[in-house]
């Protein structure tokens, strides 16, 4: 239709010429932070919200303003072909770092950083890398699992129930999810030898009625007392409040959702990597590989922790928490190891005691008084649940 | 109680109805001005950024248009191709399916089919999925012609079916699944060998891919299919009556089928091409274009130079708010599908006011 097409054509061609000066004044040389999303950077909680309050903060802590150096493409699914428009979209604005916060951005990563040696690349949760101007970061988010681990036990303790239940995303496929569990059910054995933990796997990284489901199952089938969680949502520690349990939630202090149920939660801290990595790349970009490299760290980098103790958690847990997390943070013992701590739940201190590392079909991982299994295996390789751990679904 | 009644107007006069798509494309962007404002964000300089698609100032400008014409060349043959159902009446709202269906097939054939030259794999990715798409098209078409089903909902279904057929391939990790990548613990599609990448033409920095100028040509050949021959003939007696064809002595369900064939090869086409310029597939491998396809299809009034116009225009839109919208904060892309689909809207109601006019009953009959 003729009509159409001159009105439209007329009308962009008249807004281009109009509007185009106004398009260009953005011609400061100052650094510029580029990141892919897979949510919106406009999301309440959740992992976007993470990691976009992470790069804000850290930003601000390297002296950049937010609102004018940095650049977003959001709602990028991890499809090859639209995380390399995104990275160009953000090339061409000019960014000198970006970050990919999504798994399945790895392989448009890797081409487009060949591609421009000028710019560094840096992409959570994978595992490919150059000696250039690509790295992988993530954290050792176990060693918070296993403190939260502590207030579960110390609670159900209190409860006089040794079931305590853990809503996953997935189970043994992920090394990122079974190592969260095994690290959880170690701090809650810690302190209560009992305590049996009933895994229900999901299927998914986040489906709120999926999440309530499973918490629901896990307390009135299986009668677990604390239910912990690794799931997008507040729904598991939502359904412990509604159904009078106990809970440690996940990414954020859930208090607020379940003000009479939850203890506390594993928390990251994303704005110690972005600050660190934002400050190597503006210092020096062409070192960045040997300042920053491949960045796994944990607490004692604080990247993750646990938010504050609620009004709901037993005397000794506090005490019993800070002692486990400096040990960690001294590098003096960590969870995957063949020495164990054991908690005395009247004064809250610990022992060690050497014992070895099993999986919950007997298999022994590491030896009494080993040490700690390879991070590869953390990040990648694990795949069996600890002993005391069982998936009730399957 | 007064009756009203809609009336086409006899006087579509086109000045006025450019005045009217004027005044709706003003008022969305208006309404998208305030939001904006509201923001926090300059809308002047919002909107020179989208209508420029970012160019000005941008390092690396032809990245850009790459990635443009990457994402107009699915939009393009999807629009041409439904627009050749549309025009027989045949309701197809399974372009996604149907794209996806040549996704997969001529991603089978990316990965499997090896050692060929780079001409060869892509010629026989592109034939795999014409015939993989068309086939779908013409079971469909089938149903009707045989059991007088309901192309809408048997088009529609087959969108989802063929969603989770990729869904499942791209989240199980198995022996037979050579679309994933093997190294990768995760489930992730893996890239296909070199031999089956889309060729292109260098021009400086900038590279045009082959299938901008097959999609093109494609354009052309379609115009005069439809204008010129017997067949586009056809098609047009069998989509304003059915009987008149029929009396004519037209095999109407014959048309049905060759047509329907033939537009949902070319929407297996846009796939194979879309996947070979990508190197890659995924389950969101279709930009939603069998949706937006439509969309470009009805605005166009099923003409096919319009549908280039229009194809190439939306395009611009979606491409310059993503990159408008990168470039502030407060800003992501649910506000650029909102201001396309406030502009998507006006146009569409300018059309309509400007085509018809309400009247009371008793002034219809006095006229």
């Amino acid at each position: 239709m003729k009509k159409l097409i001159s009105m439209l054509v007329t009308v962009a061609l008249a807004v281009t010429s109009v509007f185009a000066l106004a398009g260009c004044n953005k011609a400061d040389d100052g650094f510029k932070v580029g990141a892919i999303y897979i949510n919106s950077q406009n999301d309440t909680s959740g992992y976007t919200y993470a990691h976009h309050k992470g790069i804000t903060e850290g930003m601000k802590k390297a002296g950049l303003d937010p609102a004018k150096d940095l650049f977003i493409v959001d709602n990028v699914p991890e499809d090859k072909e639209k995380v390399k428009q995104a990275i160009d979209q953000l090339a061409g604005n000019g960014c000198d770092i970006i970050f990919g916060i999504s798994f399945g951005y790895i392989d448009a990563f890797e081409e487009k950083a060949a591609e421009y040696p000028d710019i560094i690349f840096s992409h959570a949760t994978g595992y490919k890398s150059n000696d250039k101007n690509f790295n992988n970061y993530f954290g050792r988010i176990y060693q918070a699992r296993y403190l939260a681990g502590i207030a579960a036990g110390y609670k159900s303790l209190a409860l006089g129930n040794n079931n305590i239940g853990y809503v996953s995303a997935w189970g043994t496929e992920y090394a990122e999810t079974c190592s969260g569990i095994n690290a959880f059910a170690m701090g809650c054995m810690a302190v209560n030898p009992d305590a049996q933990i009933s895994v229900y796997e999901i299927y998914t990284w986040g489906d709120q009625e999926k999440e309530r489901m499973a918490a629901e199952t896990l307390i009135d089938t299986y009668g677990c007392g604390v239910i912990a969680q690794h799931c997008d949502s507040a729904q598991p520690q939502i359904v412990a409040n509604e159904k009078g349990a106990f809970g440690c939630g996940y990414n954020s202090d859930m208090t607020n959702e379940a003000p009479d149920a939850h203890l506390t939660a594993p928390i990251w801290n994303w704005d110690a990597y972005y600050a660190t990595a934002i400050k190597a790349a503006m210092e020096n970009p062409a070192t960045f590989m040997n300042t920053v490299g491949n960045y796994y760290e944990g607490l004692n980098a604080g990247l993750v922790d646990v938010s504050a103790l609620s009004k709901n958690c037993e005397p000794n847990t506090q005490t019993s928490i800070d002692a486990a997390k400096k040990l960690m943070k001294d590098g003096e013992w960590d969870v995957f190891s063949g020495t164990k701590l054991v908690f005395d739940p009247a004064s809250g201190s610990f022992t060690k005691v050497e014992e070895p590392l099993k999986t919950n079909d007997g298999t022994e991982i590491v030896g009494a008084g080993g040490a700690s299994v390879d991070d590869g295996v953390i990040q990648g390789t694990m795949n069996y649940y600890v002993e005391g751990v069982t998936q009730v679904n399957n | 109680m007064r009756k009203y009644h809609l009336v086409r107007r006899a006087d579509a006069k086109l000045k006025r109805t450019l005045l009217y798509y004027a005044i709706g494309i003003l008022a969305s962007l208006l309404i998208g001005a305030v939001i904006l404002a509201v923001l926090g964000v300059n809308p002047l300089e919002y909107f020179g950024k989208m209508f420029t698609i970012g160019l000005v100032g941008n390092k690396y400008g032809y990245r850009q248009i790459e990635g443009l014409l990457k994402n107009f060349v699915p939009l393009l043959i999807t629009s041409v191709a439904l627009s050749l159902s549309f025009k027989m009446r045949f309701w197809n709202i399974g372009g996604e399916g149907e794209f996806l269906a040549g996704a997969i097939a001529a991603s089978i054939v990316a990965f499997q089919v090896t050692g060929l030259p780079n001409f060869v794999t892509v010629l026989l990715m592109c034939l795999a999925a014409m015939i993989s798409s068309g086939l779908i098209g013409v079971a469909v078409a089938a149903l009707k012609v045989k059991f007088n089903t309901n192309e809408t909902l048997m088009t529609l279904m087959i969108n989802y079916i063929m969603l989770y057929v990729i869904k499942y391939i791209g989240e199980t990790k198995a022996d037979w699944n050579f679309f994933l990548q093997e190294e990768s613990d995760r489930p992730i599609f893996g890239t296909f060998p070199q031999s089956a990448f889309m060729g292109s033409i260098p021009i400086g920095k900038f590279s045009l891919l082959w299938s901008v100028i097959i999609a093109v040509a494609l354009t052309v050949i379609i115009y005069v299919y439809l204008k010129y021959t017997k067949h586009g003939y056809e098609i047009s007696v069998v989509g304003d009556s059915s009987a008149t064809a029929k009396y004519a002595g037209m095999s109407v369900g014959k048309i049905v089928l060759r047509t329907m064939f033939i537009s949902s090869a070319l929407i297996g086409l846009a796939a194979a091409l879309a996947v070979s310029s990508a190197g890659t597939i995924s389950d969101s491998i279709t930009n939603d274009v069998g949706w937006t396809g439509i969309i470009v299809a009805w605005l166009s009034k099923l003409n096919i130079p319009a549908v280039f116009v229009t194809s190439f225009l939306i395009e611009v839109l979606q491409y310059g708010c993503q990159i408008a919208a990168s470039q502030y904060p407060a800003i992501d892309s649910n506000y650029a599908n909102l201001l396309q689909g406030i502009i998507l809207f006006s146009v569409l109601v300018a059309d309509f006011v400007a085509n018809f006019r309400v009247v009371r009953k008793e002034d219809a009959k006095n006229a």
